[in-house]
């Protein structure tokens, strides 16, 4: 049997149970994004290496923990590669250093390193991505220090001398927006 | 001000995660009471869960698949040769001479007695992929690891999901090595985990640690052959007390 033929979820119980072909064919299907999302979040190929490794090794480790019911193989996948990039963070203190540095770090966050954009955008990175350039800027703003830089919205708020309600509402109203966006285009 | 009143802009930063444990906490109790919030909860998920698709895609290199894929066959042959339904000829006592684990999940080369060995105390420590630790429900708990070497450190984030070994200033292991966390009860020799790793570029290294810390009074890490041992062969560098 060619694993590679199966849907996700059927190749989850197969890595569960300890099927290196199932856990490569996971691989090779969501690496992509994975690597893309921890270099977005770390700035650096080593770290975001690094993140990677981890967050597939404990994919491997712990395949059975899937539970289908609460989203898709790619969103659990790329929620523990999240979680991951947030660990690196906190252990190379690049927060501490960076609340130091507010200016730096909503400006790293906003304009992310563009190193092999000739590879072509994935339609649904595209959808997304359009419906975050719709938002205002500081709605944009407070959504990405958020999760691309793991920061609390009272974080958030000291770093743009704003109160925290503003910033909290800005998160709610921004994420709103998007999701009116992207269920037309039907992305998520 | 009424409950919902106070919490009516907090979705937004619950589903980024960007509350404070706090008020995580109290947003979470008011969600059970509260529907409307409920539903805007669900809503906005929808576009936090968009967000890891968003950064520009950029290609992971091939050596990071070849240092994965050499990690998850090497604990695939470990599990199938510790699956083998030849339990019977297990004995007693741990096997004494050490053991070395082919990276590939073909027939491995091992006497059935050591086979049988590993599999019996793998499946003591309770130890299937991603197991769950600690039936007894204890709170989460940080002990730190006495290092033998003066630039590393570490630390044993023991929770009821599970053990988790979180090291730095670890250095590369000698050619053909790799680290390896063991269990050491009172009065008994030192059982295998499948917890082997090998530490980042920087040195820091994150390892799970499955199998049950019950009864567990020393948390060991040394260095063995690539594939593990079924007993320990060199000291240990890294010693967590748990009792």
């Amino acid at each position: 049997m060619d694993v590679r033929a199966l849907a996700d979820e059927d190749l989850i119980p197969l890595m569960a149970r300890g099927d290196a072909r199932a856990f490569e064919a996971v691989y090779e299907r969501h690496s992509g994004a994975a690597y893309s999302l921890a270099y977005r979040m770390v700035g650096t190929r080593s770290v975001a290496e690094d993140v990677t490794q981890e967050a597939f090794l404990n994919l491997w480790r712990s395949g059975a923990h899937y539970d289908r019911v609460r989203g898709s193989v790619r969103t659990w996948i790329l929620g523990i590669v999240h979680h991951r990039a947030i660990d690196a963070l906190r252990r190379a203190s690049v927060h501490s250093r960076r609340r130091s540095d507010d200016d730096t770090a909503a400006e790293r966050l906003e304009a992310p390193d563009r190193v092999e954009e000739d590879v072509a955008r994935s339609d649904e990175a595209a959808i997304v991505r359009n419906a975050m350039d719709i938002l205002p800027a500081d709605q944009l703003k407070v959504i990405e220090l958020a999760y691309f830089g793991g920061f609390t919205h009272v974080e958030i708020a000291e770093m743009l001398e704003a109160p925290v309600g503003t910033v909290k509402g800005r998160m709610r109203l921004g994420l709103k927006k998007m999701r009116e966006v992207l269920a037309q285009g039907a992305v998520g | 001000m009424t409950d919902h009143e106070r919490w009516k802009d907090a979705a937004g930063g619950y589903v980024l995660n960007a509350l404070t444990d706090d008020e995580r906490t109290a947003y979470e109790a008011h969600l059970a009471t509260c529907p409307e919030c409920r539903a805007e909860v669900s809503d906005l998920r929808f576009a936090a869960d968009a967000l890891p698709l968003s950064p520009p895609p950029v290609v992971p290199p091939p050596a990071l698949k070849a240092r994965i894929m050499a990690e998850v066959e090497r604990e695939a042959a470990l599990l199938a040769s510790a699956a083998k339904p030849d339990r019977a000829a297990a004995p007693a006592e741990p096997a004494r001479r050490r053991r070395r684990f082919a990276g590939s999940a073909a027939a491995l080369p091992f006497p059935r007695a050591s086979i049988a060995a590993l599999a019996c105390a793998m499946l003591l420590l309770g130890v299937v992929l991603g197991g769950v630790l600690l039936g007894g429900g204890s709170d989460a708990r940080t002990i730190p690891f006495q290092s033998s070497l003066p630039q590393a450190a570490a630390q044993l984030e023991v929770s009821d999901d599970g053990a988790t070994l979180v090291a730095k200033g670890l250095p590369v292991p000698p050619e053909g090595k790799t680290y390896m966390v063991w269990l050491a009860r009172p009065g008994q020799a030192p059982e295998p985990t499948s917890a082997l790793f090998t530490p980042n570029r920087d040195g820091s290294a994150t390892a799970g640690v499955a199998g049950d810390l019950k009864g567990v009074e020393t948390v060991l890490v040394n260095t063995e052959p690539v594939g593990g041992s079924t007993t320990p062969t060199s000291a240990p560098i890294l010693t967590a007390e748990l009792t």
